[in-house]
């Protein structure tokens, strides 16, 4: 392994430096690196070396002017906290102390003096919490030593390798200040028992910077995912040294952040959970299983934790303690390897969540079955470097690249140029033109994330609900390198967990039940990925005991549903599950198959423009077939003339498009038009009444109708004719417009003109409440009457 | 709203781009102006007020598009000149229909005057006021009054269209 490194990352700012012959320090260097100043600092400086007394000592000599010493006071610090060489009790003044440094620094202190005079006072409480942890020691009453024991073991990497480094300074040497703003009682209370009060624990710091606060939010989510996933590849192969290593960074990421913003409760929690892990790394325990149970329940606590953070940030700045906090604060702290495992856990359990689930019942671990390629590729994957890019600016990007390749086209398809004479010019025009098209493909792409992380939350699913249910289950995943929309994949998240739910659950059976069928004991969930005709499909196949065809009939006939399944096919059977309230009534086993709230993942679904299919076979399993558009950017949509203006309709919606027979038509009481289809009437609405458009054909019969709206409510659009399909980039009409009816927004054609995208389901709505002027003096009358 | 033109009411001192609807010489203020691009085809919008001509598309955004003659209560002339001021305000685009643009000019505080009233029928309400520079008179134009909502037109055209 190559010496652990420190990697800066910084505005416009990369290096790297090797952490002085620490071969134990732990490894910084995470690509999802937070942009937190303090990581310019830290190394290399001679200041690095300073203790917390130095500090104080230094500042005894400074004055609020000597700003470039106060910028070294202010490193010499961070690098304290973010090298874990001050107990985590004194973290958070320390903290707030090189805070309060830097808007000294950066002149951003309304006082100056005052500001001089509060770094002096949250040193002192830093070294009041150090003092306090070392009587503590001494007076050794058992809990508070057991802290301190915890807190040193942490500290320990970091002071045996570093013998040049002092001691961590867990004996301050200097008295206890009164003036401390924090009692020392709080901070040792907090240390043993860290739910108990210190009030300041409870709000977010004054001083928050929400952008570093927002950030630190984003960034800690995203690498406690990453850090689940690698404590399941952990459990399946509890060797696994990369894995280990991405779980202790997570960790060590969180706390070292949380402590620089004076987040204390985050800080010292973190602190256990990685005190925990180190201890499995040091290989000083085996990761066992009530170990992973405990290292999972604190990655959910640590969420739970920087959830409560993020409301408080939007509300009031107060911050709850989570559920179960003080138990599993404890379980960490007190981890013993030889305890009883079910104990710690199952009295945890209940209080986190319904995501870490007892073990009890299980006769054996579901694995996460994909752990020797996921290595290879999640070591090969933070070899990346990303950058973080606003949504506005990337969609404006793409916006202009769209126009580059209108504006492209406008020039090659100029009637100016003769490609006959101008060979030169053409073969350059088209030469820019396969730039353009490769410019486009790229931008359409960036939007584009990997199905990975929403495949990873399911390991954890599959992980704990077949524990739950006491099943054996193995997980494949395949094809999480396939791109979607990161808005796509953030929405599909949460229909899949519950379908993933339900797999396990319902559609695999229990190991005796498996064996009795003549299968193996272990069930197979399989989720997989690909590309089908521009779309992308996610299919879950498990090969559990599949859906029972009579059942459901059965169900649905007394659901009233439907009345007979005769001529029914097996999908439309199937596709019943969906049907809301199919289930929720009665316990959905009874019908052997799924269905707890299968009609909110199937309008989830449709909501992101998906399509969901399912095949069966009793016995052999089921498999559920999602369909999802790309991206959302892009709307398939039909392109149609009215008069001289032409209008987008969403396909999804089109049913289809015909030119009637006169025979088809008729009206009724004289005035509404009707058109009778296959036995089906259903209204005609005319869009260029609705719409105001002049010169468009008034007949019918010379026209096109087209059948749009749900099944319950087909209306019959009347256009003049159909120009073709395309796909366009849906945009609002702009802000000063407001929302208009009928309309869901525009779009560029490819002339470079506006089209306008239809809004079906209100457009049909218009249509049904009446006559298009009517409705508008309608709506001018009510808004005349609302503004006066 | 009002809160946000209040300031501009202070001081009208500034740099305001001219423009002619007519014969009239208008004033907006330049840093609400972000460019000028010459008429292009305006796709029409349904169901909105008679001032909006539709929205066009500014380099892959859909902006819409005022015509200030009609907002303005002033007559139509058939193929006249036009130009499109695009104004940003609070970051969002729109752009305003006028006849031609003239200049840029400054106007000093003590060159501009309050709106004198007309008495019912003619509009001031749009005015930041009126600024006597270079010998003529300049309409300066409170542009965030004038884009203010879609409401006090749909009340004009409510009261329009019942009398």
């Amino acid at each position: 392994m190559e010496p652990p490194r420190v990697r800066c990352v910084g505005i416009g700012m990369r290096r790297s430096v090797p952490l002085n012959n620490r071969p134990q320090a732990p490894i910084l260097s995470n690509d999802r690196a937070l942009d937190v100043r303090l990581y310019l600092l830290t190394c290399c400086l001679p200041v690095s070396h300073l203790t917390l007394d130095d500090a104080a000592t230094l500042l005894l000599q400074l004055e609020p002017g000597d700003l470039d010493d106060l910028a070294r006071l202010r490193e010499a610090l961070t690098t304290l906290v973010f090298e874990n060489r001050v107990p985590i009790t004194s973290q958070p003044h320390v903290a707030r102390a090189a805070r309060l440094l830097g808007t000294l620094v950066e002149g951003t202190a309304e006082t100056p003096s005052d500001a001089f005079a509060d770094v002096s006072r949250a040193i002192e409480a830093a070294m009041a919490a150090v003092d306090a942890l070392a009587s503590a020691a001494t007076l050794s009453p058992p809990p508070a030593a057991k802290a301190v024991a915890a807190t040193r073991s942490a500290v320990e990497p970091v002071v045996t390798s570093a013998a040049a480094t002092e001691p961590a300074s867990v004996a301050a040497p200097e008295p206890v200040s009164a003036s401390a703003p924090v009692p020392v009682a709080a901070s040792v209370a907090r240390t043993h028992a860290p739910v108990a009060h210190d009030p300041a624990l409870d709000e977010l710091p004054g001083d928050t910077d929400l952008d570093l606060l927002g950030d630190f939010l984003t960034e800690s989510v995203d690498s406690l995912t990453a850090a689940e996933a690698a404590l399941l590849e952990l459990e399946a192969d509890p060797s696994h040294e990369e894995a280990i290593n991405t779980v202790f960074r997570a960790f060590h990421t969180v706390k070292g952040t949380s402590a620089f913003l004076g987040l204390g409760r985050i800080a010292a929690f973190a602190h256990e959970a990685e005190s925990l892990l180190s201890r499995v790394r040091d290989q000083e325990i085996a990761y066992t299983r009530a170990c992973a149970e405990l290292s999972l329940a604190s990655s959910d606590m640590l969420k739970a934790l920087l959830d409560e953070v993020k409301h408080a940030a939007a509300g009031n700045g107060r911050l709850r303690v989570p559920h179960g906090y003080a138990v599993l604060f404890e379980a960490l702290s007190s981890y013993d390897p030889g305890a009883e495992p079910t104990g710690i856990v199952g009295a945890i359990a209940p209080e986190v969540g319904d995501r870490a689930e007892t073990s009890t019942g299980a006769s054996s671990p579901a694995s996460a079955n994909d752990s020797g390629p996921a290595a290879a590729r999640s070591s090969a994957a933070s070899g990346e470097a990303t950058i973080r890019v606003r949504t506005d600016r990337l969609d404006r990007l793409i916006d202009m690249v769209g126009e580059l390749v209108i504006a492209q086209s406008m020039i090659s398809g100029d009637s100016e140029l003769d490609q006959r004479v101008q060979h030169e010019l053409t073969r350059k025009i088209s030469h820019a033109g396969k730039i353009v098209r490769e410019l486009q493909d790229l931008s359409m792409s960036m939007r584009m994330v990997e199905l990975r992380p929403t495949f990873q939350k399911l390991a954890r699913v599959v992980r704990d609900t077949a524990v739950k249910a006491g099943k054996e289950v193995v997980f494949n995943v395949t094809g999480d390198d396939v791109e979607i929309d990161r808005q796509l994949a953030d929405l599909l998240g949460d229909p899949l967990v519950h379908m993933v739910r339900n797999a396990v659950d319902h559609g695999v059976e229990g190991p005796d039940e498996r064996v009795r069928a003549g299968k193996s004991r272990t069930g197979t969930v399989r989720l997989q990925a690909y590309h089908a005709s521009g779309n992308v499909v996610v299919e879950l196949i498990d090969d559990g005991r599949g859906l029972h065809r009579e059942k459901i009939v059965a169900k649905a006939i007394e659901k009233g549903l439907i009345e007979t399944d005769k001529g029914m096919t097996d999908s439309e059977v199937f596709n019943l599950i969906f049907a809301p309230g199919f289930s929720t009534a009665e316990k959905v086993t009874d019908i052997s198959g799924r269905g707890v709230g299968m009609d909110v993942v199937r309008r989830n679904l449709e909501a992101i423009r998906g399509r969901i299919d399912i095949t069966s076979a009793p016995g052999k399993g089921t498999t559920f077939a999602i369909r999802l558009p790309l991206t959302l950017a892009v709307t398939d949509g039909m392109l149609v003339r009215v008069g001289q203006e032409r209008f987008v309709v969403p396909t999804t919606h089109i049913h289809m498009s015909f030119r009637p027979e006169p025979s088809m038509l008729s009206t009724i009481v004289g005035r509404g038009e009707v058109v009778l289809l296959r036995g089906e009437l259903m209204p005609i609405a005319r869009l260029h009444e609705l719409f105001d458009v002049p010169d468009a054909v008034q007949s019918p019969l010379d026209g096109l109708l087209m059948i749009v709206g749900d099944a319950e409510r087909r209306t019959a659009l009347l256009v003049d004719e159909l120009l073709g399909q395309q796909q366009v980039v849906a945009k609002a009409l702009g802000d000063s417009l407001g929302k208009v009816a009928g309309l869901s927004g525009g779009a560029i054609l490819g002339d470079g003109r506006v089209g306008l995208i239809l809004d079906v389901t209100e457009t049909v709505a218009l249509a049904q409440s009446g006559g298009a002027s009517q409705v508008r003096h309608a709506a001018e009358r009510a808004r005349a009457n609302h503004a006066a | 709203m009002s809160t946000a033109t209040s300031p501009t009411v202070d001081s009208r001192a500034g740099k305001y781009l001219t423009f002619f609807l007519s014969n009239e010489e208008y004033g907006l203020e330049i840093l609400k102006v972000s460019e000028i691009i010459g008429m292009q085809p305006i796709t029409r919008v349904p169901r909105v007020p008679e001032f909006v001509r539709g929205v066009i598309n500014l380099r892959g955004k859909v902006i819409p598009i005022t015509d200030l003659r009609v907002k303005f209560d002033m007559p139509i002339e058939e193929g006249r000149d036009e130009v499109i001021i695009v104004v940003q305000m609070r970051g969002v685009q729109t752009g305003l229909v006028v006849d031609r643009v003239s200049e840029v000019v400054a106007i000093a505080d003590h060159e501009v005057e309050d709106a004198p009233a007309f008495g019912a029928g003619i509009r001031t309400e749009f005015l930041l006021g009126i600024g006597k520079t270079g010998g003529r008179v300049k309409l300066l134009v409170d542009i965030d009054r004038v884009l203010e909502s879609t409401e006090v037109a749909a009340i004009e055209l409510a009261l329009g269209s019942a009398s």
